[in-house]
């Protein structure tokens, strides 16, 4: 940092370097101490305060920190080391636009520093403020142009605000500044080359794109992406001979490559729709097989596009060499057929048949290979009638436990017989299979059970322990889940195995848990565990900011670019929808059912409870709570000496293990709490139908009508016949008939045009939902519809809720009802407080239907 | 099943199938760092048959390997090294990994010039050790004890990557018109460097989130 106002003698000024040294080099103690040292002697030196200030923010102290970095400006005001200092304490908290003012006035002091434009530079990417980065980047440019990073930044900031020949051009004109070619082994150059080109591609350019590619194919490193970038602009340009022989050359070297193979069929001509073409493509994929035994893709994929008798005869070959070399995912690798019909029942007669068939030994399957080489290393495989008769069993258990074909007492039957000859005592794979047989039957304490007993079967293998634990999640054995993670986390974690888990990210158990809590109606809890997630996401997103300047010097810009893109859609991810849904069912919730707040998130599964039984519950409840948080306290006074992390900051304890805490806070205002989950799925995902539901949830209980409508809208658009429509529609009217007072002139508009005009009609709400139930009473989730809007209308009718359990009960029996339809069916029953005969009248018929499944036995 | 490149959009779902199948485990940035670094190294194996479940329904990545250069080689020589490999078990048997291995094999060669590439395998993986012995053709190059934090052995193992020359070579010359040129290799040949193999010890990756991306890198000694 450059010279300061504030002058030091020459002794302390070489401190002060100092200073600046130990903190570049995270010496933080030393820094201190130097620091400490000259503010003995000048008190009020502004810049050495402000070093200070930034040390303690690196050890964790945010509060003195900022305290004295504030002194420090006051002192020097017209420093620009303060002003730097304090947009760096800033973009610490994340708190960036903060953090840009300062750097900013920092500028302002010392338009030329490199440091400080560079810091800025970071955080317009951060905050994709293109048209800053793109100004700041000039002027860095302007002041060295000698660096090859500052021209491709520019560059990248160029392309990213939509200026693609802009971009173009800054490459060019640096690549003009180079008075020799670089060597060949240049790979930021070999790599800033094809980022030009992929540019001029993405104007549209294909001819030119095309033309450059091939003037610098001989110096490019990366063979793979110019092989594939050359072979689409030869398609894009319809040089269809050429594109051939690239796609050809690509498989070649990748023969599992889809895209290849759609390059490669469009390059040909070929159309998988028409009739005429289906020889031509069965030998185009046949002489692709022919290449190697071990390709899968060109052998697959001809089952996609051939039908009837063709289907049949090729299904028949596919699927025997599969069996014969006793391939364990070959029903994974077919299921998607399985929406075609007859592909399905193709497929199904085909395995049928092979039950009573032993195979033939030969056949052109490398199964002689076991041993040869190696004979120590390599199992000694069973026998061909036996990996014959083991998969085909395999295949049929999986066939019958597949939703589309589902028939769960024969997949038991089938799964039964796979492990009557599963000869090694090791592998899992048909116990596993045995446990969701279980579970999709509902009975998932049996499920949990069988899959830990697959678990003990091979214990040094991490797949099922994991699947373990998560059969125990689903039958909400959170305790025992935890300990069977636990036996493949990290010893020394902070936290133990949780604290494993949630360092390394581990969404899947997470969301899980949380879940589960959920489902055990411990709202606090379980909302520890979405938030948890989002924080996930937070970091995620946080994680770019070192790769803005890593990437430029690491040159790989691609990379960079396809990276930010990516970062930009982050929660679009189905693992944050997921959560997020989660977390703003229970907003929803404590919305309407404020008392669940106040009693710390405990929402006990059955309402119907007596008083008594209540008061019991709640007395249990606070000596637990009580007890709990006694051992919480002995607990942290154990650890009152905090583990070290390696690196010198320190990993805090949970302070609120339960969630007791941020509960509290989130169930005051849980309809503001929740926009926080909402807004990024309206965003990112809005062709998500539950993304808009769940909107529509929130918005209504806002009373913003407007976003509600809009919510509803995109429902109705994305799936007519979704249930919600009709219950949205009618609860927005029913609110809006409500109305303390009316919308202002132009909202009201808006609704009577888009809404009010066409889905109301002339009917009541009333007589509507009658006719909407007559409609669709042998659908459960559509009879849920009607019964929330029965609900909506006469909340405490008791002659109403009673018809209203006829009604589920009788959807229940029709065909096709799911388990899943049938659970959210009782937890609506729920939800509407009923008393406990009618619940066990709902019950009692869904136990009919799933006689094993947990949720519907007598408690 | 689709072999393709790794994206940087595919890191959460690595990660998941990472932490199901191996006890080691690595945070979102640590792949970052990988695909941000050496991106054309790094593949996934996509079930690409899995009926969709909404229209932002994310890759399913049955199958990974990651993948890297050896930044500062002991020995001198450019060499790769496989920091993870794995694949799910619904998917295992269907040559996955070897096809990920052989594509990740290829990339060091062509953009790295890596004449070898190294792993460490526990000695009691079966799985893993006929795969990299007898399928790959990887040697055995020496035991690690203690290498894994339950305590296991490791074994080091590499294989040389010449046979990738030939093949590059074939490959250009199949190409009409246009002159063959061959590779720029530099200067080490062949085993030039590989006497003054030392035992690599790596250590473990750090934790905080807060760490720089130099923090990342896996330092020998
Ligand atoms: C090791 C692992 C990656 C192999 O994945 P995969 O996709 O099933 O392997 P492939 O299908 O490509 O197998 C190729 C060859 O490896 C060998 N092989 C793979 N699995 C084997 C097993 N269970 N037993 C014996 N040999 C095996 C075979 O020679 C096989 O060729 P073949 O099927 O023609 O006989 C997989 O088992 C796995 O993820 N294990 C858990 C994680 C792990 O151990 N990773 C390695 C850490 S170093």
């Amino acid at each position: 940092m450059a010279q300061n106002p504030q002058q030091l003698p020459s002794k302390e000024a070489s401190l002060f370097r100092h200073v600046v040294q130990n903190y570049e080099t995270k010496q933080y103690k030393k820094g201190l101490k130097a620091a400490e040292q000259i503010l003995r002697k000048h008190p009020n030196h502004g810049d050495t305060q402000a070093m200070k200030a930034l040390i303690l923010m690196s050890q964790g102290k945010a509060d003195e920190a900022f305290d004295l970095c504030k002194l420090a400006l006051k002192n020097a005001m017209k420093s620009h080391i303060c002003w730097h200092v304090y947009g760096l304490l800033y973009r610490q908290q994340k708190n960036y636009e903060e953090a840009i003012k300062a750097y900013r006035f920092a500028l302002r002091l010392e338009p030329d520093n490199v440091q400080i434009q560079r810091d800025l530079a970071l955080l317009q990417m951060q905050m994709r403020d293109y048209t800053g980065y793109v100004q700041s980047r000039r002027q860095m440019l302007q002041q060295r142009p000698g660096f090859r990073q500052n021209w491709t930044a520019l560059a990248i900031g160029l392309h990213l605000s939509g200026d693609l020949a802009g971009a173009e051009d800054v490459l060019h004109r640096y690549e003009e500044t180079l008075r020799q070619t670089p060597p060949k082994s240049d790979i930021e150059h070999a790599e800033a080359v094809l980022y030009k080109n992929t540019i001029m591609a993405e104007m549209g350019d294909h001819e030119r794109a095309l033309e450059h590619l091939d003037s610098v194919r001989k110096s490019a490193l990366d063979r793979t992406a110019v092989m594939e970038m050359r072979a689409e602009y030869l398609l894009q340009l319809d040089r269809t001979d050429e594109a051939e022989k690239a796609y050809t050359k690509l498989l070649k070297r990748n023969a599992e490559r889809r895209d290849y193979y759609e390059g490669l069929e469009k390059a040909r001509g070929l159309d998988r729709s028409k009739k005429e073409d289906q020889e031509k493509l069965g030998q185009l994929y046949h002489s692709c097989a022919q290449q190697s035994e071990r390709i899968d893709a060109a052998r697959r994929i001809p089952l996609d596009f051939k039908h009837g008798d063709e289907f049949r005869q090729h299904a028949d070959k596919y699927l025997r060499r599969m069996f014969q070399k006793g391939v364990p995912s070959t029903f994974a690798n077919v299921k998607q057929l399985y929406s075609d019909q007859e592909k399905k029942e193709t497929i199904c007669a085909l395995v049928q048949g092979y039950l009573g068939e032993e195979p033939q030994t030969n056949g052109d399957v490398d199964q002689v290979s076991s041993g040869t080489t190696n004979g120590s290393i390599k199992p000694p495989m069973p026998d061909a009638a036996t990996t014959w008769k083991l998969g085909v069993n395999y295949f049929l258990a999986q066939h019958y436990d597949y939703h589309l074909s589902r028939d769960l007492a024969k997949a038991q039957q089938y799964i039964d017989a796979a492990i009557a000859v599963n000869p090694s005592p090791s592998d899992y794979t048909y116990h596993m299979t045995r446990a969701r047989i279980i579970k999709h039957m509902g009975d998932v304490v049996k499920a949990s059970e069988a899959m830990n007993n697959a678990r003990e079967m091979d214990l040094k293998d991490r797949y099922i322990n994991t699947k373990c634990a998560k059969y125990q999640l689903r039958n909400d054995q959170n305790a025992d889940a935890i300990n069977t993670m636990g036996m493949f986390t990290r010893k020394e974690a902070v936290g133990g195995p949780l604290g494993d888990l949630l360092d390394m990210q581990c969404v899947w158990f997470i969301t899980e848990d949380g879940e589960s809590y959920y489902r055990q109606g411990k709202l606090a809890l379980a909302m520890k565990r979405f938030q948890a997630l989002y924080d996930i996401f937070e970091v995620w997103q946080e994680d770019q900011f070192d790769f803005h300047s890593f990437s430029l010097r690491k040159g790989m810009v691609r990379a960079y670019v396809d990276m930010l893109r990516w970062e930009d859609r982050l929660q679009e991810h189905p693992f944050f929808t997921r959560a997020a849904l989660s977390a703003i069912r229970i907003y929803c919730l404590l919305h309407d059912r404020p008392d669940i707040g106040k009693s710390g998130g405990h929402l006990n599964g059955n309402d119907s409870e007596s008083a008594a039984d209540k008061k019991k519950a709640a007395k249990k409840a606070k000596r637990e709570a009580e007890k709990a948080e006694q051992e919480r306290k002995a607990q942290a006074a154990k650890k009152s000496q905090p583990q070290k992390a390696e690196d010198g900051e320190q990993k805090k304890e949970d302070q609120d293990p339960e969630g007791q805490e941020a509960f509290k806070i989130a169930a005051e205002k849980p309809l503001d709490e929740a926009m926080k989950y909402l807004h990024p799925l309206l965003e990112l995902s809005p062709r998500n139908v539950d993304a808009q539901v769940a909107g529509f949830e929130i918005y209504l209980r806002r009373r913003k009508y407007l976003p509600a409508l809009k919510c509803h809208l995109a429902t109705l658009a994305l799936q007519p016949e979704h249930p919600k429509v009709f219950e949205q529609s009618s609860r927005l009217r029913l609110a809006l008939e409500q109305l303390a007072e009316p919308l202002p002139q132009k909202a009201q508009q808006v609704v009577e045009e888009t809404f009010l005009s066409r889905v109301a009609g002339s009917k009541s709400i009333e007589a509507a939902v009658e006719e909407y139930f007559q409609q669709h009473k042998t659908s459960l989730a559509h009879v849920q519809a009607v019964v929330r809007v029965r609900q909506a209308l006469r909340p405490s009718d008791a002659d109403q809720k009673a018809k209203s359990v006829q009604d589920l009960s009788d959807a229940l029996k029709a065909d096709g009802t799911s388990l899943k339809d049938a659970l959210d069916g009782l937890t609506l029953l729920q939800e509407m407080q009923i008393s406990v005969e009618a619940r066990e009248k709902y019950v009692s018929v869904a136990r009919e239907q799933w006689p094993v499944a947990t949720v519907f036995q007598r408690r | 099943m689709d072999i393709r490149l790794l994206r940087p959009s595919d890191i959460p779902q690595i990660q998941q199938t990472n932490i199901t199948n191996l006890p080691e485990n690595y945070f979102c940035k640590y792949y970052m760092y990988h695909a941000l670094s050496w991106p054309q190294l790094s593949y996934v194996a996509v079930d690409v048959s899995r009926p969709k479940k909404s229209p932002y329904d994310a890759p399913k990545v049955v199958g990974y390997v990651l993948a890297k250069m050896e930044e500062d080689p002991q020995d001198g020589v450019q060499h790769g090294h496989i920091t993870s490999l794995s694949v799910m078990r619904t998917h295992r048997r269907l040559g996955l990994a070897e096809k990920l291995m052989r594509q990740s094999q290829r990339a060091m060669y062509e953009t790295y010039s890596a004449q070898y590439v190294s792993l460490h395998v526990r000695v009691s993986n079966v799985a893993a050790r006929s795969l990299y012995e007898v399928t790959l053709g990887f040697k055995n190059n020496g035991t690690e004890a203690g290498y894994y934090a339950d305590g296991e052995d490791a074994f080091s193992m590499r294989k040389d990557l010449d046979y990738l020359r030939e093949e590059a070579l074939e490959e250009e010359s199949e190409e009409e018109g246009e002159g063959s040129v061959g590779r720029d290799e530099g200067g080490e040949v062949g085993s030039a460097g590989r006497a003054g193999e030392g035992a690599e010890r790596l250590r473990k990756v750090r934790v905080g989130r807060q760490l720089g991306v130099g923090d990342l890198v896996e330092r020998s000694g």
